[in-house]
């Protein structure tokens, strides 16, 4: 099996083998490998169309792969039913039965599990309380918002205890409060129940929020993969930092900072006399701009009276991804 | 977080899926429309059997026989439309996945939804019987005809509603779904409005027999109209009988092919 951080003695909770899938003629996912440990929360990122659907679709048993093979809480892609078992799934854009409650909804689905009738309205009661619903229980799903929507679907997902987890666009059109709710509900379920959970979005906040690895898909096939700092710094676009120098030592900073390996650019900030911007180059070490930018400008006697340095985004390294791969 | 109890065990079978589906038929509403559209259909016909000058020339046994025809059609009807909806309208409202994400056979998931839709044709049944009874009271022929409705009007109904199914897994558009199945329909009662003299002679019988409506129609008015006893035309009820079979069998066989797209993955 394929890359992943490996912990011994532990199976991976994923693993994924050269997996690719073509419909028709057109391929949508290419030689796709990768595995993921027990407990870690795997986001999978990539442009519209780029085959995150897919995948989920094929390691939750919904399309067959082309090719490759797969396992999924130790049980063989060829065993679909037992995977399912192990599972919950929220599918991007779910419908839900407008005509029936919260509470029936979730105790179907939990006796489709296999749980008694009495042990799947326990189930569905305790639920709801996770995702706070307990107080919508017995309404309509019609009269359910957006966001309580998304809960519901969390909450279907929760109810036979699945060992892995698969969220396919969990914050999609919520507003900043119901986005917030769902993560924090990913965050407690990955936390404290330990499930292993893979994430598709599109929301790279999401992903650098509650992510432990991510993985990038461009057009089918792995674009990078790692942790959301290892893929930010392998990827990322220039870096910045600002600082802010005596007014009357600026030009001499300007100048010393200039000619250090590893700085592309030094500009002086409009309307505020010391204010400096340094570009450093993507591959810049924090702690090394640190010590380059500070330690010299104090070695020459230049005093520093501000310095910030920005992190590396993972918004810069996805654009840089997908527009290589692009062109 | 809340522990919740773990869960065992057997994925459930096809009696919690028809028990859900059920609910949302009948306590959502949409049988119970669909039915109350059948009384009334059923009523205007019986008071212009019971009332009408240009109708009441029909001798009782014919009143009742066309009853029990209409009642048979309506009703398989009925359970066709539930039916073609049953999976291909999951999939249009997208609610399909999640079931299709549980461990319980797919088998087993369009079982229940079969006999979720098959329901509705037990009730039009039940709701002709007082129609029945009201035509033919003085005749002795209303247990008659009240058995023979359920029986003619079982196989069809099951056999049509096999076919709707087998439709609904495989297109994923509501639409084709139901135009396919009531096209199928229609043309296996249009034989009904041709005129006798078609349905004479070798070919024009064969088609009659061959086609599991009409022969079971046949059959009904043979016993009700002709007074003919159960056993004397059962060669009438070949076709529906092997319909219903091949189609019964025949979806229980596909349904472990249903996917989440249709007949084409997508």
């Amino acid at each position: 099996m394929a890359a992943g951080t490996v912990t011994p003695g532990v199976a991976p909770a994923v693993e994924v083998d050269a997996v690719g899938k073509s419909f028709g003629h057109a391929p949508v996912l290419a030689d796709v490998s990768f595995d993921v440990q027990a407990g870690q929360v795997l986001g999978i990122l990539g442009p519209n169309g780029a085959g995150k659907t897919t995948l989920i679709r094929i390691l939750t048993t919904m399309y067959r792969p082309s090719s490759g093979r797969f396992a999924v809480a130790g049980v063989d892609g060829r065993r679909p039913r037992e995977i399912r078992r192990f599972i919950g799934v929220l599918p991007e854009s779910a419908g839900y039965p407008r005509i029936q409650t919260g509470d029936e909804y979730l105790t179907y689905h939990a006796r489709l599990f296999g749980l008694s009738r009495e042990q799947a309205k326990d189930a569905a009661r305790k639920t709801l309380e996770i995702v706070q619903l307990g107080d919508r229980a017995g309404s309509l799903i019609a009269t359910y918002s957006r966001g309580m929507l998304q809960r519901l679907g969390i909450a279907r997902v929760l109810i036979s205890e699945p060992r892995v987890v698969f969220l396919d666009e969990p914050t999609l059109g919520l507003d900043p409060a119901g986005r917030r709710h769902v993560l924090d509900t990913i965050r407690r379920i990955s936390a404290e129940d330990g499930r292993t959970i893979l994430l598709s979005t599109h929301v790279l906040a999401d992903a650098e929020e509650i992510c432990s690895r991510i993985l990038v898909l461009n057009r089918g096939r792995i674009a990078a993969q790692g942790t959301v700092v290892e893929v930010s710094r392998r990827f990322g676009a220039d870096r910045h930092a600002s600082l802010s120098l005596p007014p009357q030592q600026a030009e001499a900073g300007r100048a010393l900072l200039r000619s250090l390996a590893g700085v592309k650019q030094v500009s002086a900030a409009a309307g505020e006399p010391g204010a400096l911007t340094v570009v450093f180059d993507g591959q810049t070490d924090p702690d090394r701009a640190i010590r380059l930018v500070v330690g010299s400008l104090l070695d020459a006697g230049i005093a520093v009276r501000s310095f910030e340095l920005d992190r590396a985004r993972l918004s810069d390294a996805f654009l840089a991804i997908t527009q290589d791969d692009a062109r | 977080m809340t522990a919740i109890a773990a869960p065992t065990r057997r994925p459930a079978g096809w009696t919690v899926v028809a028990g859900r589906e059920l609910r949302d038929l009948w306590a959502g509403g949409r049988a119970l429309t669909l039915t109350t559209v059948y009384s009334l259909f059923l009523s205007v016909v019986v008071y212009l059997l019971a009332s009408s000058t240009n109708l009441n020339f029909l001798e009782q046994r014919e009143s009742v026989t066309l009853t029990a025809q209409l009642a048979i059609a309506v009703g398989a009807l009925l359970a066709m439309i539930l039916a073609a909806d049953a999976i291909s309208g999951e999939r249009e409202r997208s609610t399909l996945e999640a079931t299709l994400l549980s461990p319980v056979s797919r088998r087993a998931l369009v079982v229940g939804k079969l006999a979720a839709a098959f329901s509705i044709w037990v009730a039009a049944w039940l709701i002709v019987i007082p129609y029945i009874w009201f035509l033919g009271r003085g005749v002795d022929i209303v247990w008659e005809a009240i058995a023979c409705t359920f029986v003619v009007g079982t196989l069809l109904a099951a056999g049509l509603t096999a076919f709707a199914m087998l439709v609904s897994i495989a297109v994923d558009s509501n639409r084709a779904s139901l135009s396919v199945s009531l096209l199928v329909l229609l043309a296996l009662l249009a034989p009904t409005q041709l005129p006798s003299s078609a349905q004479s002679g070798w070919a024009g019988e064969s088609l009659y027999r061959l086609n599991p409506v009409t022969a079971g129609e046949h059959y009904v008015g043979k016993l009700l109209t002709n007074g003919h006893g159960w056993t004397q035309d059962l060669d009438w009820l070949v076709s529906p009988m092997i319909a219903a079979v091949a189609l019964l069998l025949l979806t229980a066989v596909m349904a472990s092919s249903l996917t989440l797209t249709g007949w084409r993955e997508r």
